[in-house]
């Protein structure tokens, strides 16, 4: 017969490391996209003395694995003495990696639409602005949507790094319960399916749009 | 006021044990890489097959690679498959989630690549003479790469970022491993750390120009 | 008049010196928050009740420094590698953790006088043939990463050629994997080895034999500059041991036989 020791406790425990979890990926994304749309739209139009700096600092939060970028965060916020918790540096290096990622994605998007829709739409007389605002951002969303989407669920699965500066999420809440009961892979399991029912609809929902935006194409 | 002062003379001098740690990163990646490369022609493959049991398995590897964090992955091959008296060793445990997730993750890739080569093609092939699997290994695989390379370099360089990952399973040869070992001896976490993401950006630097010059030659016409 | 104003000097002197002599001490008196980075996969010293609340040996160490200064305790969790970046960020006030005093520790850190002082014992299972710690050549073995046992374990297992060594991230990797059997055995610290094979939770756990190791005294943790706090520290835990407290936390939380001796014979401090 199937008997544990897991008690419904140590099931709240782990919903609440979802629920740290889901609050870090919210201002992670949230920081990061409105950063990412900043440096994607610098990206897309600026000449490349401006392009060029930005786009290195960007490549290089790409290129280091986010469990280096949380330990040096953390630890270069020791050295300053800054009064923030692990909590917030864990926020703060998300959103930039974030944001490293979307800026690509929003230039990506931007670039996307051809130059002589542009044109058409500067000939029809719209200044800069507008044909930025009308034209060009309705467009570039539909090819950026659903690379964000992919995003945000990749973001909340990196969550699971900031194990590493102290935060108990939901991994590292399965570790303290598997710590305690010694039940590794039944209590791995429970956190694995809760990843899953929080990533997997929504990566449902960014395949449909994508097909469906496809299709009207 | 700060309570540190830096201490970069001794972090230097670990620089030799941390670039045959960079080695053995190098190494993993390219590893699982290829493992997964080739899973992932199978699960792709598996994707589009009519056999229920074919679809059902490849897609569940698909959903829960792409779904799930690459550290549970890891953690999961190590001490989940331990449950099953199954012993990796820190190293395959490490190889082995690593390729898991990009199977995963290709797979998707190459499915959309698949889809973008018309079928007329794979039937011009078979009224040729050639066999199916012929025809889709020297026809269909070839235009396929070709289409993915972009996004396999992308994987790659993932692939070099997840085997930081080792490091919670045990792995101590590695170039994370390597830091943190010099990290909990000394506490110089900072410099160690730092040192650790340069090599790390010229790793991945390393990886995506190579790809580059390898698609130049490769996929010149 | 030139008395007056050496009188008026040394006053404003006094007042601009007065912030800045307030150190590390002052501040926590001052806050009433008594900071401890304590780390909670170790037990007895320190791990979570099945309400997942601190307990343990250095939680209530903790709360006895806190009562001695007057203020209120507050447990900062801490793994084993994040303890002195909790110090130097400012998230803790001390480092109550088990930290061995090791000389190129004390370059970024200051200790305390040892406050514990733990032997190593061979933790292994049932039919690995393992009963002395010199029966551990050539097999499969692992300690938690950058810990005192770790380092002597490696040093011994590469000296001996053959086997392997796996550093894990926390205490309770390393139990996970001895008993997968990932590992043959490991080299801990004779209190963990005890709460452990007394918590029944891992079967066929045994303890086979000392492991020949310098004793590891550990030593409560502050930053390096702050003498005042570390002087405190100090006298603190000589009174633990004085007024007998040390003794009842022992029995408390370890049990069985003296409490380790904290003296080193033969040399000052």
């Amino acid at each position: 017969m199937f008997e544990t020791s897991l008690t419904w406790n140590d099931i709240l425990f782990l919903l609440q490391g979802a629920g740290t979890t889901l609050t870090i990926t919210f201002w992670a994304v949230l920081g990061g996209t409105i950063l990412g749309m900043l440096f994607g739209l610098i990206r897309a139009t600026s000449p490349w003395w401006v392009n060029a700096p930005i786009g290195f600092v960007l490549d290089i939060l790409r290129s280091v694995p986010l469990l280096i970028q949380f330990v040096l965060a953390n630890s270069f916020k020791s050295i300053l003495k800054l009064q923030v918790s692990a909590f917030t540096v864990g926020c703060v290096v998300l959103a930039l990696y974030t944001a490293a990622y979307c800026a690509e994605i929003v230039r990506g998007g931007i670039l996307a639409v051809p130059p002589t829709t542009r044109r058409a739409a500067r000939s029809l007389g719209m200044t800069y602005t507008q044909d930025l605002t009308n034209i060009v951002f309705p467009m570039a969303l539909r090819v950026a949507l659903p690379s964000w989407i992919g995003l945000t669920l990749g973001v909340m699965k990196d969550t699971a790094l900031v194990l590493w500066i102290g935060i108990v999420e939901l991994l590292r809440a399965s570790q303290v319960i598997v710590t305690r009961i010694q039940e590794p892979l039944f209590v791995l399991s429970i956190a694995g399916l809760i990843y899953f029912l929080m990533s997997f609809p929504i990566a449902r929902l960014g395949a449909q749009l994508e097909k469906r935006w496809r299709e009207n194409d | 006021m700060l309570n540190y002062t830096f201490h970069w003379r001794p972090a230097f001098n670990a620089l030799p044990d941390m670039l045959w740690g960079a080695l053995v990163s190098l190494q993993i990646a390219v590893l699982s890489m290829v493992i997964g490369v080739v899973l992932a022609v199978f699960l792709a493959l598996g994707r589009q097959s009519n056999n229920k049991l074919l679809y059902g398995f490849s897609t569940g590897w698909v959903e829960l690679a792409r779904n799930t964090p690459a550290l549970f992955q890891i953690y999961m091959t190590y001490f989940g498959l331990g449950s099953f008296g199954i012993h990796l060793d820190s190293y395959v445990a490490l190889l082995a989630g690593i390729a898991f997730n990009n199977a995963g993750y290709l797979a998707e890739t190459f499915r959309g690549g698949l889809r973008a080569i018309p079928h007329t093609q794979t039937r011009a092939a078979r009224s040729l003479g050639m066999t199916a699997p012929q025809a889709f290994r020297l026809i269909v695989l070839p235009q396929m790469f070709r289409i993915v390379f972009y996004p396999m370099t992308n994987q790659m360089v993932w692939a070099l970022l997840m085997t930081s990952l080792g490091v919670t399973v045990g792995l101590n040869t590695d170039l994370t491993g390597v830091t943190q070992d010099l990290n909990v001896r000394t506490f110089r976490t900072f410099e160690f750390f730092a040192i650790a993401a340069l090599i790390y950006y010229l790793l991945a630097k390393l990886i995506t120009l190579s790809s580059r010059l390898f698609a130049w030659r490769l996929f010149r016409y | 008049m030139k008395l007056r104003t050496t009188a008026a000097a040394i006053f404003i002197g006094m007042l601009a010196a007065m912030p800045a002599k307030a150190d590390k001490l002052d501040d926590i008196i001052a806050s009433g928050t008594l900071r401890c980075a304590v780390t909670l996969d170790f037990p007895p010293m320190g791990s979570r009740d099945e309400k997942n609340q601190p307990v343990g040996f250095d939680v209530d160490t903790c709360n006895d420094l806190a009562k001695a200064l007057g203020v209120k305790a507050e447990i900062v969790e801490t793994p084993f590698p994040d303890r002195i970046p909790a110090l130097v960020s400012d998230r803790a006030d001390v480092g109550v953790a088990s930290t061995s005093d090791t000389l190129e520790r004390a370059k970024t850190i200051g200790f305390s006088i040892p406050y514990f002082a733990f032997k190593m014992v061979v933790l292994t299972k049932d039919g690995t043939g393992i009963d002395t710690y010199e029966s551990l050549k050539g097999k499969k073995t692992g300690s938690t990463s950058g810990t005192y046992e770790a380092i002597a374990l490696e040093k011994d297992m590469k000296a001996w050629g053959g086997g392997s060594f796996r550093p894990y991230q926390t205490q309770a990797d390393v139990f996970l994997a001895l008993s997968q059997g990932q590992i043959d055995a490991t080299v801990v610290t004779n209190t963990v080895a005890q709460a452990t094979v007394k918590s029944g939770k891992f079967k066929g756990f045994v303890v086979k034999g000392d492991a020949p190791y310098v004793t590891d005294y550990v030593a409560l943790i502050g930053l390096r500059q702050e003498q005042g706090l570390l002087n405190y520290l100090d006298l603190f835990v000589n009174q633990q041991v004085r007024t007998g407290r040390y003794k009842e936390l022992y029995d408390k939380w370890v049990g069985g036989g003296e409490a380790p001796d904290l003296t080193v014979k033969g040399v000052y401090r």
